[in-house]
């Protein structure tokens, strides 16, 4: 059997344990690793070459392993990388990895059996998107999905999510916390609080042209004045704090309308119709 | 297949380099695909090109990726400077749109940043040296992979004249890659000092061939005006033991006549070497066994020359044999190179083969009504155009009575007509003229404007070649102070003295123009640009300074076509002078400085010249200067004749009757014979304007472009000649356009029907003498003898042959075509088709009359004729004619009546034939024929070699009636021809008798 193979999925098997002991730094390093690995499989994505060990590429199948009925999906290390960089709370490597696996989910689909945790890993994405306010590019993954796919439980609660987070429900976004379908849902739900946060201040910021501090804490959902103090230093520094209220005033002063070339457009207005008396 | 690059995009961002370099190669070969998705991620990937820290390797894949992004996104100059960043990865093989593209770009980049560098003659032009790699190794791969002409077409392009050096001296067809490279040159260079540079580097790579072109060298040093190259080529060749070397000299001399460049054409005649023992004695056999031709033609000059070495006239008896053969071969090439040789045979050959149609031109006189100068006067010039150069001037004896009419001007025209029927009569031209001119002294009873119109005549038959009579119409201009008389000398002696760029000759007008007085002062003008034409000296300014001073709009008209003459063909050199010209305040001037831009950039198709002259076109205040701009595009663009249609047809539906006519000119003088479809298609609207000057336009350019195209290759000449014909019978036509209608039937039959107008020569070098008569010639609005001029532009349509006696030997050749496709057009003598032909409402009871008259008197003098024929005793007049049954009983069985047999698909042709510009590429010569061509050139001259030289030859033109016998008997049954009159006449036409001018 290809030795590279073997490297593979022992090097595979040495991450899978490392994470089980929840050894991150290990983790990253053995994923790093793998990746660089991987790359010199021509069978992977994007080439999908129809090489003679394509499918024990794909499936990591060595002779050892299948003795073994121990059948490895290639999807399963870019799976494991995904949860790993969730694990390790970092969106841009979930952003990365999430990319890298999705060509497995789209365009293998003939050649590996569906992964189980398709579904998990998709609404996970969904709710990342969320998470970073990018509802355009939530929707546009939303339609890529089957209708098949929009029943999943994983699925269906990033787009309840989603819901009541456009309607301003967002009482409702808090409480969602509570049903998660997965665990590793619970780091994106933890920041989708300040999300929704992010999305009343900038409501109020336009609504109001100030609120008392009391009625400012409550309404962006912190418990105390310390915290408010805090959010507003780090995140709204043109907020100004005085005699017990928030002005919003200053981030009022909206850009001047865009003026119209109104003098350049007369002018060759004027020279076309010159140039139309001239022609011929 | 992957139906995202999202993984890879995202694996661009990993800290791995190896997986970057992963990401990029994947990206590069999936680009052509996700091209969109990547464009949102260039930021990422240019700086990973920018990062200093990755290797060379990953940086330039990054470049090349985002090259082809930006490509995609039709950003082509980033796109550009990336590909250069992506160094050797951009390969210059690949087969696709994106290399093909970019190296398009790369390559304009490089050509203009070169040629804006080669302007400013800043040496040190900085060009990325990255972008030079790139079109040097799209340069070396095409000379690899044999593709010459592409690799030469960029090197011109990029002005690498190394580069095109190697290209051409390793291509397999080293000739075949020359010529094209000189049409390229001169097709596609449009500066005038670089195609210089091109030019000389080909003349030193034909030096260095084993076997070199002569042809073609001569060609470009005849180009780069450098006379003492082609004399060396020519001496080389007459002294060479072989014979066919003599005939390739001849052949040479031959081909630069053909460009008409006098100046140059003396130079090399009078540069080339005296034999060293030559006695006169030896020259006079020697010039007494080429034809007597030769020895008429001559005797002006040579006689003249060999006078100035009479010391070695006395001794040695035993000159070197080689000598004299070099120095008989010398004497003929001068012949040639003087001009007289190519004058004297298409002399003949217009003569002999003559078919102008006698019966159009009675038509026209008798519709026009007596009292109406302008037609009548009109019908003299089409007449002198019908026979120009056919010395046949039957029309004109006939009618002796009706052209006493002609008074003034008028009779000044008529006479300096015969000028344009002698064209080329270059030794009987004075005795000709001798009854008109001035008598010197002797105070004579002539009128000054028939005195006037026989100097202007002599000019026009010594046109271009006025060595003889120079110094004669030089004595005429200042024994006088007729101011008629001036004019006709000053017109005469700019023609005879073409280009010359005498002094003495320039001061002598100069003096007629300080007379100051208008009608001298205007021809003085235009003499004074005639001389100095193409010669950029700095009189241009002197007249301009007078053009400002005096107070005669034609002295100032004169002088303005006179400066644009003297910038001829110089290109850029002249926009000092044009802009200098087109800013002035007199519109004058302005309209001098459309020409001045026509003639500069005669026949270049210069973008900026046209650029210039479309924006006189439509917004200058004068019509005049509008007029001239349109017409102006007709020179700058005859080197393209297809484009001047499309480029003036919005122009020719202008509200502004002068843009119009001007329009309708251009494409008559860029179209000229050329028969465009297009052409006609544009004109024909024209000649029914509805602003008669400009129907006179259309009619006069449609004619022109219409010349020798039969019927048979375009149905409407048919209709256009039957246009004609109504317009001149019908009596309430304006005068105009009658007029106009009269002057193209004489184009249309131009030259006995053996002539076309064409101001590229076949080697694509302008026709000076061409392009300068037809910018004259375009002035006839406001001084109508100077229709005159056009017959400047006629060449003859011959495939003359010549063997190395310059004689015309009898040779045959091939046309692969149908006969009817070249055919004359019907002679309009046969009665009954005339009559069905026409109209039957339109003729009236008494033009009817007229014509029954005019047929029957026609039939009458065709038996007179006839029988004349048959006691005439002149034997050559029936090899000749016998000649022309040959050529008849050749076309196999196409007599017109047996329409339903089919018509063969070839004919053959006897030397010396007309062959008409569309017929040239059916032109074959016979493989088991005794005659090879030394070029196989499908008209023109060609030198003969002669394969069975011991066998006696048979010449088929004589030039000498007495001296020959009836060549091919049989030549007892000379029918009626279509054209009798040609036959009646005498071989050697006698002078008119003189005629008596009532006034």
């Amino acid at each position: 059997m290809d030795p590279k193979l073997t490297e593979v999925s022992q090097q595979f098997d040495r991450f899978k344990a490392a994470m089980t002991r929840k050894d991150y730094n290990t983790c990253t390093q053995l994923l790093s690793q793998l990746k660089v690995l991987l790359t010199g499989f021509r069978s992977l994505p994007p080439l999908f070459e129809d090489t003679p060990n394509a499918i024990c590429e794909l499936t990591l199948a060595s002779k050892y392993s299948s003795l073994s009925f121990k059948l490895t999906m290639i999807w399963d290390i870019y799976e494991h990388a995904v949860l790993l960089s969730v694990k390790v709370e970092d969106q841009d490597a979930f952003e990365r990895d999430f990319f890298q696996l999705k060509p497995y989910y789209t365009d293998a689909g003939k050649r590996l059996p569906p992964s189980p945790n398709e579904y998990m890993i998709l609404g996970l994405n969904l709710l990342r998107l969320l998470v970073q306010n990018r509802i355009a590019e939530f929707h546009t993954e939303l339609e890529l999905l089957s209708s098949t796919a929009l029943e999943n439980p994983c699925i269906k609660h990033a787009v309840e999510l989603e819901q009541s987070f456009m309607e301003g429900a967002y009482n409702r976004v808090l409480s969602a916390k509570q049903n998660v379908p997965n665990e590793t849902y619970g780091y994106f739900m933890d920041l989708l609080a300040k999300t929704v946060r992010d999305e009343i201040a900038g409501c109020s910021e336009k609504a109001y042209d100030y609120l008392s501090i009391k009625d400012a804490g409550q309404m962006l959902l912190f418990t105390s004045d310390q915290e408010l103090l805090e959010y507003v230093k780090e995140e709204h520094p043109e907020w100004e704090m005085k005699d017990g209220f928030v002005f919003f005033q200053k981030a009022k002063d909206s850009a001047p309308c865009k003026e119209i070339p109104s003098l350049q457009l007369i002018n060759q207005t004027l020279s076309y119709a010159r140039e139309l008396e001239r022609i011929v | 297949m992957v139906s995202s690059a999202g993984g890879l995009l995202a694996m661009l961002n990993e800290s791995h380099p190896s997986l970057k370099l992963h990401a990029l190669s994947n990206l590069n070969s999936f680009v052509d695909q996700f091209w969109p998705e990547i464009s949102t991620s260039v930021p990422i990937i240019e700086s990973l090109y920018e990062d200093e820290e990755f290797d060379q390797h990953q940086r330039q894949l990054a470049a090349l990726l985002v090259s082809k992004v930006f490509y995609y996104l039709g950003e082509l100059n980033d796109s550009l400077s990336y590909a250069l960043g992506a160094g050797s990865l951009f390969d210059v093989s690949e087969d696709s749109d994106y290399v093909h593209t970019l190296l398009a770009k790369a390559i304009d980049e490089y050509a203009s940043i070169k040629s804006k560098a080669a302007e400013s003659n800043d040496e040190a032009a900085n060009v990325d040296p990255r972008l030079e790699a790139i079109v040097e190794r799209m340069l070396d791969k095409c000379i690899t992979d044999g593709k010459y002409q592409q690799a030469m077409g960029i090197a011109i392009e990029c002005r690498r004249l190394d580069k095109l050096e190697e290209a051409i001296t390793r291509s397999d067809n080293v000739h075949g890659t020359l010529s094209y490279c000189i049409n390229v040159s001169h097709s596609f260079v449009n500066r005038r000092e670089y195609r210089r540079e091109v030019l000389r580097l080909l003349v030193k790579v034909y030096q260095k061939l084993p076997s070199p072109d002569y042809l073609s060298i001569c060609q470009c040093l005849m180009f780069l005006d450098e006379p003492e190259g082609v004399v060396s080529i020519l001496e080389k060749l007459l002294r060479s033991e072989n014979k066919d070397d003599a005939l390739l000299a001849f052949q040479i001399a031959f081909d630069l006549v053909e460009n008409e460049h006098q100046a140059f054409l003396l130079n090399v005649r009078d540069h080339l070497p005296v034999p060293k023992t030559q006695p006169l004695q030896t020259v006079q056999p020697g010039s007494n066994d080429p034809p007597s031709a030769q020895n008429d033609s001559s005797t002006a000059e040579d006689v003249q020359m060999n006078e100035g070495t009479p010391a070695s006239n006395v001794n040695v008896q035993d000159e070197d044999p080689k000598e004299v053969i070099y120095a008989e071969r010398l004497n003929k090439i001068k012949g040639i190179l003087s001009g007289e040789t190519s004058i004297q045979l298409t002399l003949q050959f217009l003569y002999s083969h003559n078919k102008s149609d006698l019966l159009i031109l009675k038509t026209i006189k008798q519709s026009v009504e007596m009292r109406n100068s302008v037609c009548h006067s009109a019908t003299i010039y089409a007449n002198a155009i019908m026979h120009a150069g056919t010395t046949v001037d039957t029309f004109l004896r006939e009618n002796l009575d009706w052209l006493s009419r002609a008074t003034n001007w008028a009779k000044f025209s008529a006479t300096a007509g015969l000028g344009v029927i002698h064209r080329g009569h270059l030794q009987q031209g004075r005795s000709l003229m001798a009854p008109y001119l001035p008598q010197g002294g002797a105070g004579g009873g002539g009128s000054p404007y028939s005195e006037g119109g026989a100097l202007y005549a002599l000019g026009l038959i010594h046109a271009n070649h006025g060595e003889g009579i120079k110094q004669f119409l030089r004595d005429s201009l200042r024994s006088t102070n007729v101011e008629v008389i001036q004019h006709g000398a000053c017109l005469g002696l700019g023609l005879a003295a073409l280009g010359t760029a005498d002094e003495d000759i320039y001061d002598d007008i100069k003096n007629v123009l300080y007379t100051d007085s208008a009608v001298a002062g205007e021809a003085a003008g235009i003499s004074m640009g005639l001389l100095m034409v193409g010669t950029a000296s700095e009189k241009a300014g002197e007249m301009l300074t007078y053009a400002h001073e005096t107070q005669h709009e034609k002295i100032i008209r004169g002088l303005a076509l006179g400066i644009a003459l003297t910038v001829y063909g110089r290109e850029e050199e002249a926009d000092t002078l044009i802009e200098q010209m087109t800013r002035d305040q007199d519109p004058i001037l302005r309209y001098g400085g459309m020409y001045a831009l026509a003639l500069a950039y005669s026949g270049t198709a210069n973008n900026k010249a046209i650029r210039q002259l479309l924006h006189f076109a439509v917004s200058d205040v004068s019509d005049d200067v509008r007029r001239t701009a349109v017409l102006a595009l007709g020179f700058v663009l005859y080197s393209e004749p297809e484009q001047t249609p499309r480029i003036v047809s919005l122009l020719s539906e202008s509200y502004n009757p002068h843009v119009r006519y001007g329009a309708a000119l251009a494409v008559g003088i860029s179209c000229a014979g050329t028969g465009l479809s297009e052409a006609i298609s544009l004109l024909e609207p024209l000649t029914s304007d509805v602003v008669d000057f400009v129907r006179q336009g259309a009619l006069i350019a449609m004619a022109m472009v219409m010349v020798q195209i039969n019927e048979a290759n375009d149905s409407r000449v048919g209709t256009f000649r039957r246009q004609l014909e109504k317009i001149i019978l019908d009596k309430h036509e304006d005068t105009m356009s009658k007029m106009g209608a009269i002057l193209a039937s004489g184009i249309l039959d131009a030259g006995g029907r053996n002539v076309t107008i064409r101001l590229l020569s076949k080697t694509k070098h302008d026709k000076i003498t061409a392009v300068v008569g037809l910018s004259v010639f375009s002035q006839f609005w406001y001084w109508y003898p100077l229709i005159y001029f056009i017959s400047l532009a006629f060449s003859p349509t011959a495939l003359i042959g010549l063997n190395y006696d310059l004689k015309v030997p009898r040779f045959e050749f091939l046309s692969h075509a149908k006969p009817s496709l070249f055919e004359y057009p019907k002679p309009t003598t046969v009665p009954t088709t005339t009559s069905a032909v026409k109209l039957p409402a339109a003729v009236l009871s008494t033009s009817a009359k007229a014509k029954a008259r005019a047929k029957k008197e026609a039939e009458q003098k065709e038996k007179e004729k006839a029988t004349a024929e048959k006691t005439d005793s002149s034997s050559a007049g029936k090899g000749k004619s016998s000649n022309e049954k040959d050529g008849d009983s050749m076309q196999v069985d196409a007599p017109p009546e047996k329409k339903a047999e089919p018509e063969p698909s070839f004919e053959i042709l006897i030397n010396p034939a007309r062959v008409v510009p569309a017929q040239e590429k059916f032109i074959k010569f016979l493989e088991d024929s005794r005659y090879v061509p030394v070029k196989s050139a499908p008209s023109g001259f060609v030198l003969l070699r002669d394969l069975r030289p011991n066998e006696p030859e048979v010449l088929s033109l004589t030039d000498a009636p007495s001296s020959t016998q009836s060549p091919a008997g049989g030549g007892s049954t000379t029918g009626q021809q279509g054209s009798a009159s040609a036959m009646a006449v005498d071989e050697e036409p006698q002078p008119p008798a003189p005629f008596e001018y009532t006034s």
